[in-house]
C-alpha cells in the first residue's frame, strides 16, 4: 500500500529529476548572449535549479515529518464539541465504501477514461464520452441503469446542442457520423 | 472618474449583457455549492462557453461565476457542513451550528446580505484604487516590472498554504513549463522534443482545466463523499437583534477582506480565516463562537466577497493575478487578445469599466436570488456526486477540445488531471503552479530587459527606488510567517519554563 508519505517522497524525486534535466536543457540553449543579456537558456535554468533545490528540501523536509498544519482546527481551538465534529469524519464514507475500495473506483474510473480517449476516434466524441459516463455511473457508481440512461442521454444532447449547434465546434466524430 | 462610470454602464446596461452577468452569477452560485467544483474549475470549464461573446460579455459572465460562486459556497457550508469553496470552510464552524440550532435561514440570510454589503463597499474601493495604481504602473519600467512579478509569486507562495518551499517549487515548476515552445524574443523552440504540438506552448486553458477539474474529480473519488444531513427551515426570517450584532462583523470583514484581496495571491480564503479570527477576538458574544455565533458567519462571508473584489485590483491594475480564480481569468482576456495591466484602463476603457459595473448589477441578482431562494438552490445538493462527476469529466474534456479544436488539448487536459490529482494527494500547492505559468512569458521578456538595462547584470534591480521598496516588501512577506512562527514559539517555550518552575517537583 503506498502512503500518501512515500507519495510525497516519490513526487518530489521525481520534481528534482525534471529539475535537474530543465537546467542541463536549458544550459544547451544558452544562459547569455551576446552583451551579457539574458538568453533563451536563462529562464529554465534558473526556474529549473529553483525546482530541484526545493525538491530535494522537500525530500528532507518529508522525511522528517513536520505534523501537518490545519487551518481549522486552530480556530476551532478549544472547544471540544468542534473538534470531535472535524475528528468525526471518518474512513467510510457514506455509501459504506472503504479507503481501499474508492481506490480501486478511482483506478477504475483512469482506465476507463484512458479507453473513451482511445474511442474517440472510433465512435466519435460524444458517444465515447456519453458512455463514459454511462459505465461509470452504473458499473462504478452502481447507480440504476434506467436512470442512468436518462442523464447520460440529456447530457449527451445539450452537450451537442452548445458546442455543435450553438458553438459550431467540430467535434471529432466517428462511425456515427453527424452525433 | 464620473466619465467612466458612465461609460461603464452604458457598456454593462445592454440587454445582452445583463443577460450574460445573469447567466455568470446564476451559474456560479450552483458551482459554488456544489461540493467538488470550485470557481476557479467552473471559470475554467466554462471558458470555451464564451469564445464567440465579444470580450466584455464573455468576461463580465466568467466574473460573475468568480462572485456568485462566493454566494453559493456558503449555502453548502451552512446545509451540510460541507465548504462548496475553499473561502466557505471557516463559514461551516458557525453556520453549521446555527442551522443545527434550526437557524439555517438567518446564517444564510445574513451570508448574502454581508457579502452584498461587503461586494458594494469593496467596488467603490476598487474603483476608486485600481486606475491610480495603473497610472502608477504605467511610469513602470521593466526593472519594476520584474520586481512586481516577484513581489506576486512571493505573495502567492507565502499564502498558498503549507510549506513555503513547496510553494515556491510550484511556482518555479510553473515559470519551466511556460518556457515550452518558441517564446517571443528567441527564436529556438525548447522542450519541444520535436512535437509540432508542443511549439505554440503547452496551452493555458487545458493545464487549468486539467489541475482544477479533472484533478479534483479524481481528488474526490478516492476521497469519498461527506453525509449530508437534512435540515428543517424553520424559521426565515432573521431577528432585527441578529442583524444590529452583524453591522460590526460585516464592516470589519469588508474591510480585512479588502487589505488581504488586494496584496496579489492572498485571495480570499486567507481573508475569512483572518476575519473569523479577528471577531472571535473582539466580539462581545465570544463565547458563542463555535456554537452558532452569527457573528461568525457575517464576518467570513463578508470577508470573502470584499477580498474576491479586491483581487481585481492588482489583477486589471498591474496584471497580476490575486489568486487562483483570478489568474484563469488572467488567462481568459489573453483569449481574447487582451494584454493584462494598466495599458488596459487606457486603451480598453468600455471593457474596464463595463466590467467593474457589472459587479454592482451582479451583486444585486445575487442578493435578490439568494435571499429568497437559497432553500431552492440547497435542493440541488440532491444530485448524486455519482452522475455528477462523469458528467464533469465529459464537460472538461468537450470544453478543452472546444478552445483550439486539437485533440492535443484534450491530452493536455488528461495528462495535467492526473498532475493535479497527484499535487492533491501529496499536498503540493496549485495556486503558485498557475501563477507561476500565467506570468512566465511576461517573467521572462523583463528578464530580458531588465538584464539589458543593467547590461547582464541584475543589480538594476536594487538601484531603482521602487523595485528596492516592492523587494523588501517582498523580503519581508516572505520572513514574515516563519518570524512570526518562531516568535511564538519562543513566547510559548517561556511560559512552558515559567510554569515548569512553578510546580513543585514530587519525589
Amino acid at each position: 500500500m503506498i502512503t500518501a508519505r512515500r507519495a510525497g517522497l516519490g513526487a518530489s524525486i521525481v520534481l528534482a529529476v525534471i529539475g535537474i534535466a530543465a537546467v542541463l536543457g536549458g544550459t544547451g540553449y544558452g544562459m547569455f548572449v551576446d552583451g551579457g543579456e539574458v538568453g533563451p537558456g536563462f529562464l529554465p535554468v534558473f526556474a529549473g535549479s529553483l525546482v530541484a533545490l526545493f525538491a530535494v528540501l522537500d525530500v528532507m523536509g518529508r522525511l522528517k515529518r513536520v505534523p501537518e498544519h490545519d487551518p481549522l482546527k486552530e480556530v476551532a481551538g478549544a472547544d471540544e464539541e468542534l473538534a470531535a465534529d472535524l475528528a468525526a469524519e471518518s474512513d467510510v464514507d457514506i455509501f459504506g465504501r472503504t479507503q481501499s475500495q474508492r481506490t480501486r473506483m478511482l483506478a477504475i474510473v483512469l482506465g476507463v477514461l484512458v479507453a473513451t480517449l482511445a474511442l474517440v476516434q472510433v465512435l466519435g466524441f460524444i458517444p465515447a464520452f456519453g458512455l463514459m459516463l454511462f459505465v461509470i455511473a452504473v458499473f462504478v457508481e452502481r447507480r440504476k441503469w434506467l436512470p442512468s440512461l436518462l442523464v447520460t442521454v440529456v447530457t449527451c444532447v445539450v452537450v451537442y446542442l452548445i458546442f455543435v449547434t450553438f458553438l459550431r465546434v467540430p467535434l471529432p466524430e466517428g462511425v456515427f457520423g453527424g452525433f | 472618474m464620473i466619465e467612466n462610470l458612465i461609460l461603464g454602464f452604458q457598456t454593462a446596461f445592454t440587454p445582452e449583457n445583463i443577460f450574460w452577468c445573469f447567466i455568470g452569477v446564476f451559474a456560479g452560485t450552483v458551482i459554488g455549492l456544489l461540493p467538488g467544483l470550485g470557481s476557479t474549475t467552473g471559470v475554467a470549464i466554462l471558458i470555451p462557453l464564451t469564445l464567440t461573446l465579444e470580450p466584455v460579455t464573455a468576461l463580465i459572465m466568467l466574473a460573475g461565476i468568480y462572485y456568485g460562486a462566493q454566494y453559493g459556497g456558503t449555502i453548502t457550508s451552512v446545509l451540510i457542513s460541507t465548504p462548496g469553496e475553499a473561502a466557505s470552510v471557516v463559514t461551516t464552524l458557525d453556520g453549521y451550528k446555527m442551522a443545527r440550532n434550526g437557524r439555517a435561514g438567518a446564517a444564510l440570510s445574513i451570508s448574502a446580505i454581508g457579502s452584498f454589503i461587503a461586494a458594494i463597499i469593496s467596488l467603490a474601493l476598487l474603483m476608486a484604487l485600481a486606475p491610480p495604481l495603473a497610472n502608477l504602473a504605467l511610469q513602470f519600467g521593466p526593472v519594476e516590472n520584474l520586481a512586481i512579478m516577484i513581489l506576486g509569486l512571493v505573495i502567492v507562495v507565502s499564502f498558498a498554504g503549507g510549506a513555503f518551499s513547496r510553494g515556491l517549487m510550484m511556482a518555479a515548476l510553473g515559470l519551466l513549463i511556460s518556457t515550452v515552445g518558441v517564446a517571443t524574443g528567441f527564436s529556438s523552440a525548447r522542450f519541444t522534443f520535436g512535437n509540432v504540438d508542443l511549439l505554440s506552448g503547452i496551452p493555458f486553458v487545458e493545464v487549468m482545466i486539467g489541475l482544477f477539474a479533472v484533478g479534483e474529480v479524481l481528488h474526490q473519488i478516492r476521497v469519498g463523499a461527506a453525509a449530508p444531513i437534512r435540515t428543517k427551515f424553520r424559521d426565515l426570517m432573521i431577528t432585527r437583534s441578529e442583524l444590529k450584532r452583524s453591522v460590526g462583523p460585516i464592516l470589519r470583514g469588508s474591510g480585512v477582506g479588502f487589505i488581504l484581496g488586494i496584496l496579489p495571491g492572498a485571495g480570499s480564503t486567507l481573508a475569512s480565516f483572518m476575519s473569523y479570527g479577528i471577531e472571535k477576538r473582539v466580539s462581545k458574544n465570544r463565547d458563542q463562537f463555535g456554537k452558532g455565533a452569527i457573528e461568525g458567519v457575517a464576518a467570513p462571508e463578508s470577508a470573502n466577497n470584499a477580498a474576491a473584489n479586491a483581487n481585481f485590483v492588482p489583477t486589471l491594475a498591474l496584471g497580476i493575478p490575486g489568486g487562483g480564480t483570478t489568474a484563469v481569468l488572467l488567462g481568459a482576456f489573453t483569449i481574447y487578445g487582451l494584454q493584462p495591466g494598466p495599458l488596459l484602463f487606457e486603451t480598453q476603457p468600455t471593457l474596464i469599466w463595463g466590467l467593474l459595473v457589472s459587479f454592482f448589477i451582479g451583486n444585486v441578482l445575487l442578493l435578490v436570488l439568494n435571499l429568497p431562494l437559497a432553500p431552492v438552490f440547497g435542493q440541488m445538493l440532491r444530485i448524486p456526486y455519482g452522475y455528477l462527476y462523469p458528467i464533469i469529466l465529459l464537460t472538461s474534456f468537450v470544453g478543452a477540445y472546444a478552445v483550439s479544436n486539437n485533440f492535443f488539448s484534450v491530452l493536455i487536459v488528461f495528462v495535467f488531471g492526473i498532475i493535479g490529482w497527484i499535487m492533491k494527494e501529496v499536498d503540493l500547492p496549485m495556486a503558485p503552479l498557475v501563477l507561476g505559468l500565467v506570468l512566465g512569458p511576461l517573467f521572462e521578456k523583463s528578464l530580458v530587459q531588465t538584464s539589458a538595462i543593467g547590461q547582464g547584470s541584475f543589480l538594476v534591480l536594487f538601484e531603482h527606488p521602487i523595485s528596492v521598496v516592492i523587494l523588501v516588501f517582498a523580503a519581508l512577506l516572505a520572513a514574515g510567517p516563519s518570524l512570526t512562527r518562531r516568535l511564538v514559539a519562543r513566547r510559548h517555550a517561556k511560559q512552558a519554563d515559567r510554569e515548569n518552575d512553578k510546580t513543585p517537583v514530587a519525589h
